[in-house]
């Protein structure tokens, strides 16, 4: 499947990997594809950044930390006390420590997974030999994944907004 | 952990989004935690064998997950 990546595409995958890594998640998201995404100059990264979407604010708009403390709360436990006592025993920092670099390959999602296959399937949809960014972009929006749809929300965007930027795209 | 049972924090969980977003939290804690008792675990002398007693998985799934992160295998 990936023979018929453009080498912007291809980039934008091997970049997730760097992404995901760099916030200590142990697989590749589709949030992940979406922040790689923003770094290509291709389709798919001029259609994000027409719609406001850059690296800077998207990674400021994931929460740097998986343990959401209000989200927490919201099921009764006390993130602010679970850190406290952890830390009492293993010291400061400890439960930011705990996961530890992973090494190797990450893995994919299965719904980042889905996103590769719905990539396929936007450029078979459009008769497009060749996948670029543009399709890699209406791959990951594919999927509906909550994360994604929550942080471009979060930036005033929408899956039909960015979509629409890139169908009146020449395509590659 | 302290476990609160009041009507607000019952309201949010009932909505979903925020709902499944605590379950991975939660998910993401036990990660990290685990982490940590493995280690101490490891550090007084137990067995890869009572580490996955302990926690209810085989003695393979602790060692796969746990062994490579630590020297000693």
């Amino acid at each position: 499947m990936f023979e018929r990546f453009t080498d912007e595409a291809r980039l934008a995958v091997v970049r997730a990997q760097e992404e995901a890594r760099q916030l200590d998640a142990s697989r590749i998201e589709p949030v992940h594809l979406l922040l790689a995404l923003t770094r290509d100059t291709g389709r798919g990264g001029t259609a994000l950044a027409a719609s406001g979407v850059d690296h800077a604010t998207l990674r400021a708009a994931l929460t740097p930390d998986a343990l959401d403390a209000d989200v927490l709360a919201a099921v009764g436990v006390d993130l602010a006390q679970v850190r406290a006592t952890t830390e009492a025993v293993f010291g400061p920092g400890a439960l930011d420590r705990g996961r530890g670099p992973v090494r190797g390959h990450l893995p994919f999602t299965d719904g980042s997974k889905r996103a590769l296959e719905e990539t396929l399937r936007a450029a078979l949809q459009r008769k497009e030999r060749r996948l670029d960014t543009g399709h890699v972009l209406l791959g990951v929006l594919a999927v509906a994944d909550p994360t994604v749809r929550r942080v471009l929300a979060r930036l005033g965007t929408d899956d039909d907004r960015l979509g629409a930027g890139l169908d009146s795209g020449p395509a590659a | 952990m302290p476990i609160t049972t009041d009507v607000t924090t019952a309201a949010a969980a009932d909505d979903p989004d925020t709902g499944l977003r605590a379950v991975r939290a939660l998910r993401d804690l036990a990660d990290r935690l685990e982490v940590l008792q493995v280690g101490s675990a490891r550090d007084r002398g137990w067995s890869w064998q009572q580490i996955a007693d302990a926690l209810g998985v085989s003695k393979q799934a602790v060692h796969k997950k746990h062994a490579t992160s630590r020297r000693d295998r």
